[in-house]
C-alpha cells in the first residue's frame, strides 16, 4: 500500500541515503537489502514485514557482484520501495510475491540509472589530460556528484514506493492460493541461497553439506 | 616539520569514505582520488598555486581500486608527496598499485566477506531472532572489517610509501578470504534447509525445495534470471487459473 506521507517523505530520503551508501560515501552496507528494506519497513510501520521482504531480495541480490566498470542491479532502492509498499498491506504471500517481482525489475532500473550517473559523472569530472586544476572547483564537482546520486536515490525510491503501493492497492495479484505463492517462495528462497555456494568454490562442498546437516538437525529439534 | 599532522590524516580517512563520489567511466575514480587528497596536496603546495593545481590535475587521472584499499594508495602517495618525489615516479606507482589493491578487494569483500555476512543475517532472520538483531549482527560483522581496513590501509601507505607491496604481500588477506569462505559455505548450506523448513509443510514440498536448492547450486551466478521467472510465471498462470474459473 501507499504509505502515509510523512512515512513517504521518510522513505524517499532514506531512498537518497541507501544510494550513497551504495557507492558514492561510505559503503556501510545500509544499502543491501536485508538493511534498506528492513529499516525502510520499520519507517513504514513494520520493521518485521521489512526484514521479510530484505530477507528475499538479500539472497537474490547475494550472486550480485559489483566487480569494475559492469552495470548490475541496484538493490537499496528497490528494497526501500518494496518493503515500504508491503508493510501496509494484509501481508500475505501472495502480495509478497508479487512485489518481490517488481522489486527485481526496479533493481535492473536502479541498474540503469547508476550506468547513467556515472556517465554524467564524466562531464563533471576534468577531462583527461589537463595539466592544471582547481582545487575548489575539483572538490565542488565532486561534492556535487555525490548530490546528484542522493537525488537518484530519492527519486528512485520514491517512484518505486508509489508504483508497488499503486500495483497493491488496486489488487493486480489475484493469487487466492497462498500455498503455491508459498512454495514458490521457499524454492526460489533455496534456490538462491544454493546459487550463492558458487561464490565460495565448489571444493567447500562438504561445508556447504555440514551446514546443510545442522540445519536439518535444526528442524528435526526444533520444528 | 610533516605536513601529515593528524588533522591531515583524519582528513584522509575521513575522505576516503567519498572516494567514489564521482565515480564515472572515463577516470573511474580518479577524480575522487584527487579529492581524498586534498588536505595533503593544499599542504605540500601551499606556497606555489600553480603548482598545486599541476599536482591535483596528476591525481585526478585514471586511477582504480577498491573502495576500502584505496587508503594504502593515498597514504602512499601523501608519504610521496611530502618527500617531494617526482610526478614520473607517482604516476609508475600509482598505475603498479591499482591492479592489486581491486583484485585484493574484490575477492576479499565483495567475493567473501559481504556474502558470508548476509547469509549469517539470513540464517539469524530464518532461526526466528528479532530483526534488529539481524541487521546489528550484519552490520558490525561486516564494518568491523570494513573500517580496520581503511584504518590500516592508511597506515601502512604512510609508513612505508613506495615499499607498500610488501606489506600487502605479508597481510592475511588470503587467510582471511579463505576463512570467510568457508563460514559462507558454511551458512549457505545451513540457510538453504532452515528456507526450505520455513516453506515445505509435505514431503512431496520439501523433495520441491530440495530439488529447487540443487537448481541454485546448479544455476551458481545465472539464478536471478530464474527466480524472476519462477515468480513471474506462479503470479501470471494462477491469475489466469483465477480469471477463467
Amino acid at each position: 500500500m501507499i504509505p502515509e506521507p510523512g512515512a513517504l517523505l521518510l522513505l524517499v530520503a532514506f531512498g537518497g541515503v541507501v544510494a550513497v551508501d551504495g557507492t558514492s560515501l561510505g559503503q556501510f552496507m545500509l544499502s543491501r537489502p536485508v538493511v534498506a528494506a528492513t529499516l525502510a519497513g520499520w519507517i513504514a510501520g513494520s520493521p518485521e514485514q521489512g526484514a521479510l521482504v530484505g530477507l528475499f531480495l538479500e539472497a537474490f541480490h547475494l550472486t550480485v557482484l559489483p566487480v569494475g566498470a559492469a552495470r548490475y542491479p541496484e538493490g537499496g532502492p528497490a528494497a526501500v520501495a518494496a518493503a515500504g509498499a508491503y508493510a501496509g498491506t494484509s501481508h500475505s504471500y501472495s502480495a509478497l510475491l508479487v512485489v518481490l517481482v517488481f522489486a527485481l525489475l526496479w533493481e535492473r532500473v536502479g541498474g540503469v540509472s547508476v550506468q547513467w550517473l556515472r556517465q554524467t559523472n564524466v562531464r563533471l569530472s576534468p577531462p583527461p589530460g589537463r595539466t592544471s586544476i582547481r582545487s575548489g572547483r575539483l572538490e565542488r564537482r565532486h561534492l556535487y556528484a555525490v548530490g546528484v546520486d542522493f537525488a537518484r536515490g530519492m527519486a528512485l525510491a520514491g517512484a518505486g514506493t508509489l508504483l508497488f503501493g499503486w500495483v497493491l492497492q488496486e489488487g493486480f495479484f489475484l493469487l487466492p492460493h497462498g500455498g503455491v505463492a508459498r512454495l514458490a517462495l521457499g524454492g526460489v528462497l533455496a534456490a538462491s541461497l544454493g546459487a550463492a555456494f558458487r561464490l565460495f568454490g565448489r571444493a567447500r562442498l562438504q561445508l556447504l553439506a555440514a551446514g546443510a546437516a545442522v540445519g536439518v538437525l535444526a528442524l528435526v529439534l526444533f520444528r | 616539520m610533516s605536513v601529515l599532522t593528524r588533522g591531515v590524516r583524519r582528513a584522509l580517512l575521513l575522505r576516503s569514505f567519498a572516494v567514489q563520489g564521482s565515480w564515472n567511466y572515463q577516470t573511474l575514480i580518479g577524480t575522487g582520488f584527487a579529492f581524498v587528497l586534498l588536505p595533503v596536496l593544499r599542504r605540500v603546495y601551499r606556497e606555489d598555486e600553480e603548482a598545486l593545481r599541476e599536482a591535483v590535475a596528476r591525481h585526478a587521472e585514471l586511477f582504480n581500486s577498491h573502495p576500502y584499499l584505496v587508503t594504502v594508495a593515498a597514504g602512499a602517495v601523501a608519504r610521496l608527496e611530502e618527500d617531494g618525489a617526482p610526478p614520473e615516479t607517482l604516476r609508475r606507482f600509482k598505475s603498479a598499485l591499482r591492479g592489486s589493491l581491486g583484485t585484493i578487494g574484490d575477492r576479499l569483500v565483495w567475493q567473501a566477506w559481504r556474502p558470508a555476512c548476509a547469509i549469517l543475517a539470513i540464517v539469524l532472520l530464518l532461526l526466528g531472532l528479532p530483526w534488529w538483531a539481524a541487521v546489528s549482527a550484519f552490520l558490525l560483522a561486516y564494518n568491523a572489517l570494513h573500517l580496520w581496513l581503511r584504518a590500516w590501509g592508511l597506515r601502512v601507505g604512510l609508513r612505508d610509501g613506495l615499499a607498500v607491496g610488501k606489506a600487502l604481500r605479508e597481510a592475511p588477506f588470503q587467510r582471511l578470504g579463505d576463512r570467510a569462505s568457508d563460514a559462507g559455505a558454511f551458512l549457505a548450506g545451513l540457510a538453504g534447509i532452515l528456507a526450505l523448513g520455513s516453506a515445505a509443510r509435505a514431503p512431496a514440498e520439501y523433495a520441491l525445495g530440495v530439488a529447487a536448492l540443487a537448481a541454485g547450486l546448479w544455476l551458481g551466478l545465472r539464478v536471478r534470471w530464474a527466480v524472476w521467472a519462477v515468480l513471474v510465471a506462479v503470479w501470471a498462470v494462477d491469475t489466469i487459473v483465477v480469471a477463467t474459473s
